[in-house]
């Protein structure tokens, strides 16, 4: 990846949904190649992915990511950032494996034989290149996974924002996910996770409770902090 | 079949359907509404028995509406004219449901999208209504599924299955499906 802007400026930003405010005052600079964000079940992880990903507006404040505004900037930043989601069935969309990766390319509107090449590239990178006519939902929980992030990937993003990718996963399939998100390939990563052993994979981490931060750095500190906070 | 480029298939399959569902209410119109998808079933590509067992499926996943159908036209117009309307009924939707079944997705999204190209001459924007169009096809058998799952639901809860107890946790589920189907477009980046 060339020179970039960093991965997420964020200052005093709040975000409501309905009349309840699930992120408050968040202040926040990422700049390193692999962040974790962990924190208790309402804590406001999930809404800030959504946030760096444009899914969510914020209600307040300052918000930079890759450089751009979520909401001015919408477009550009939906070249740039790629989504994971927890459940692996809701990423699914196309009948089979090869067109379900193709989707994610239907906006570059490459020619046919680069969209072909692109994708039997990503499908061999992720073992799936063997599944390429299979239909989606055929595939095991640990393989549609794999398809989403071979979706994800084969845009080439500058950011990957990955929403808890290994919570429906057995261990094996967890491992597997989390070491293709960690590699470095060019992207940066925000995780989401409650895998604390993911989280410590990562360079940085972020501790979030009750919709605000409490903790950002380096990522062993972080959840050795959290670890703590859950053994009182 | 199969090997047809996407646009002329689809746009074959739509004359074909048009022409056998205009056809007259008399019981000519019943034996060409039988022989006209169960031609284009056995050469559809599939193989000549496995067409006709999909077509088979086809009509098997028909036969309520075909049974309404039948009823309500005999009720109002006789026995000639419902037999001959519910045949070019039925006919026209094994025709369409013939396209899934011989083309890829893709190939279909593409042609779409080809197809609607001089709408954009009145601001229609092709490659959105082509991705409304296979979302909405894709979702078909996703639905299907979550009906199923409702179903499995009230029994593991000892109720029997009914429409009415049904509606409503369908309905969440397919709302549920639908946000999260905007969220796996958003994440794709696909606005």
């Amino acid at each position: 990846m060339s020179e970039r802007a960093a991965t997420l400026r964020c200052d005093r930003v709040v975000a409501r949904l309905g009349d309840r405010e699930v992120l408050r005052d968040v202040t926040l600079d990422l700049d390193a190649r692999t962040t974790a964000i962990i924190g208790d079940n309402g804590s406001g992880k999930s809404t800030f992915a959504r946030l760096i990903a444009g899914l969510v507006r914020r209600t307040s404040g300052e918000l930079a990511v890759l450089g751009l505004d979520p909401e001015r900037d919408a477009a550009d930043l939906r070249r740039r950032v790629a989504l994971v989601l927890s459940n692996p069935d809701v990423q699914i969309i196309m009948p089979t494996v090869a067109e379900d990766v193709a989707l994610s390319l239907r906006p570059l509107r490459l020619a046919h034989e680069e969209r072909n090449r692109r994708v039997a590239a990503v499908l061999e990178r992720f073992g799936l290149d063997a599944l390429a006519d299979r239909p989606a939902h055929d595939l095991s929980g640990g393989q549609k996974q794999l398809l989403a992030l071979a979706g994800a990937f084969v845009r080439a993003p500058d950011l990957v924002v990955a929403d808890e990718p290994t919570a429906f996963l057995d261990a094996r399939n967890a491992r597997t996910v989390a070491d293709h998100l960690l590699a470095d390939t060019g992207h940066a990563l925000v995780v989401v996770t409650h895998d604390l052993a993911l989280a410590r994979r990562c360079e940085r981490a972020v501790l979030f409770e009750d919709g605000g931060v409490v903790a950002s750095g380096i990522a062993a500190d972080v959840v050795g902090r959290y670890e703590r906070a859950l053994a009182c | 079949m199969h090997r047809m480029p996407a646009g002329p298939k689809l746009t074959l399959f739509a004359v074909v359907a048009v022409v056998v569902a205009a056809l007259p209410p008399v019981w000519a119109t019943v034996a060409v509404a039988v022989v006209v998808p169960a031609a284009l079933y056995a050469v559809a590509g599939m193989g000549f028995g496995a067409g006709l067992r999909a077509l088979g499926g086809q009509v098997w996943a028909l036969r309520w509406m075909i049974a309404i159908t039948a009823v309500g036209q005999l009720i109002f117009l006789g026995l000639e004219p419902a037999a001959a309307n519910t045949a070019r009924v039925a006919a026209a939707v094994l025709v369409a449901g013939l396209v899934p079944l011989t083309t890829p997705v893709s190939a279909m999204l593409d042609a779409l999208e080809r197809g609607l190209r001089p709408l954009r001459r009145v601001g229609i924007d092709p490659a959105r209504v082509a991705l409304l169009w296979m979302v909405t096809l894709t979702t078909i058998p996703v639905l299907a599924r979550h009906a199923a799952d409702v179903r499995d639901a009230q029994r593991a809860r000892g109720l029997r299955p009914s429409l009415v107890r049904g509606t409503l946790p369908f309905l969440v589920v397919a709302l549920r499906h639908a946000d999260d189907l905007g969220d796996a477009l958003a994440a794709r980046g696909i606005r």
